[in-house]
């Protein structure tokens, strides 16, 4: 039985990208390209972050031209079938990728954070001139602090 | 010594004004800034006509970011000490002057009031109001955790992990106006605040019963709420020491 089966497998491994999917995969690294270049233009989308999904584009065109490289990788990790190496980079470059959202992303929210403190902390130095230049106009003296505990006490 | 006492407030239009009088009447010679955590009611408004600062933030950054601003307001105007109280008047102004008679004393950088420590003895002329503060189920189990693995993390006995009732001296200013977790802000900074060297210590206080309002918890909550808490402590075991205490 393993002995029948065994010219199947050495053909198996054989099986490369058919001409046709190869047109298919390079078209559509072509057009993903032209879409990020399209989102950059309309700013949509700001260059440093487009580096990542042009190389992405990239590998993909040369997945598709040069179909050896893709079983030269699956040689390289040593795995028999080039569609489980594909998967596995993808699978990994996308994992990377999300991380480096996270990373991205938890630094603009302490960034977004400091911004609403200073903020706060502007509104109440605004409130707290109005109120100094409020109480001169009222007549009152000049040292009276802005916020003085028997002030307003209507509560 | 120039106090302040900031009030980190989010929604609570019906109760600032009282915890505004409160906190004037027991601790008189503080400063008072009401920080509105994007509030969508009047707080604001209540606060400024009650004549006190408000800082209001732009919009709705969680109690970690509000109490943070407090402390970033005290280091940058000179005070020498601060505390904080929540706005929703359970925790009465006459606790928190004890817990600022402690770091003015300088027997402490930051004092944490407790609602479970145990108390020696009756506190002499506290005298309130209202229902005293009684935790449910879920609350105890999450507060027992936190306690448990808080206290193995510092190798320090805390009983009342998340209590927002605290008074700091400048050194704890400087160290939490820059590291102050948005998150988990009560636990972590208690760790954090040990890992730095300064001197935590707990004061047995009287809290009470919320007025009005429900808790956020509910089992399913808490769970998550312990989960994220437990990865909280975790991590901050393995982040760096900052040098920003030792000044």
């Amino acid at each position: 039985m393993r002995a029948a089966l065994a010219p199947l497998a050495v053909q198996a491994d054989r099986v490369s990208l058919t001409s046709q999917t190869r047109i298919i995969a390079a078209a559509l690294a072509i057009l993903f390209m032209l879409l990020i270049l399209e989102l950059i233009r309309r700013d949509r989308l700001q260059e440093r972050y487009s580096v990542i999904w042009f190389g992405a584009g990239l590998a993909m065109l040369a997945g598709a031209a040069f179909p050896g490289l893709l079983r030269f990788i699956a040689d390289l990790m040593g795995v028999r079938d080039t569609n489980v190496a594909l998967f596995s980079i993808v699978l990994l470059l996308l994992l990377g990728l999300a991380l480096n959202f996270s990373v991205i992303m938890s630094r603009q929210a302490a960034q977004i954070t400091r911004l609403a403190q200073e903020r706060a902390i502007e509104r109440a130095k605004e409130q707290a001139a109005r109120e100094a230049l409020e109480g001169r106009l009222n007549g009152k003296g000049e040292g009276e602090d802005a916020d003085t505990p028997e002030r307003g006490r209507s509560t | 010594m120039r106090t302040l006492v900031f009030i980190p407030a989010w929604n609570e239009e019906a109760s600032i004004d009282g915890v505004i009088a409160d906190v004037r009447a027991h601790i008189p010679d503080a400063d008072i800034l009401v920080i509105d955590d994007g509030s969508a009611d009047s707080t604001t408004e209540r606060a400024r006509a009650a004549g006190v600062l408000v800082a209001t933030m732009p919009f709705n950054q969680g109690l970690g970011a509000a109490l943070q601003t407090g402390y970033l307001w005290g280091l940058r105007e000179g005070y020498d000490c601060c505390a904080h109280l929540d706005a929703d008047g359970q925790h009465p102004a006459a606790e928190v002057a004890r817990l600022l008679a402690e770091v003015r004393a300088d027997r402490a950088d930051l004092v944490i009031g407790s609602r479970y420590a145990k108390q020696a003895e009756p506190l002499p002329g506290v005298e309130m109001e209202g229902e005293d503060y009684k935790a449910t189920w879920t609350r105890t189990i999450g507060i027992n955790v936190f306690r448990f693995f808080l206290t193995l993390a510092t190798r320090q006995r805390f009983t009342d992990t998340t209590s927002g009732m605290r008074a700091a001296n400048r050194r704890v200013m400087r160290l939490f106006s820059e590291n102050y977790s948005p998150d988990f802000a009560e636990i972590e900074s208690l760790q954090l605040a040990v890992r730095e060297g300064l001197r935590v210590e707990e004061v047995p206080v009287r809290m009470l019963e919320r007025t009005g309002g429900t808790s956020f918890l509910t089992p399913l909550r808490s769970a998550f709420f312990i989960f994220k808490g437990l990865v909280v402590i975790l991590v901050g075991q393995f982040k760096p020491r900052h040098a920003e205490a030792e000044r």
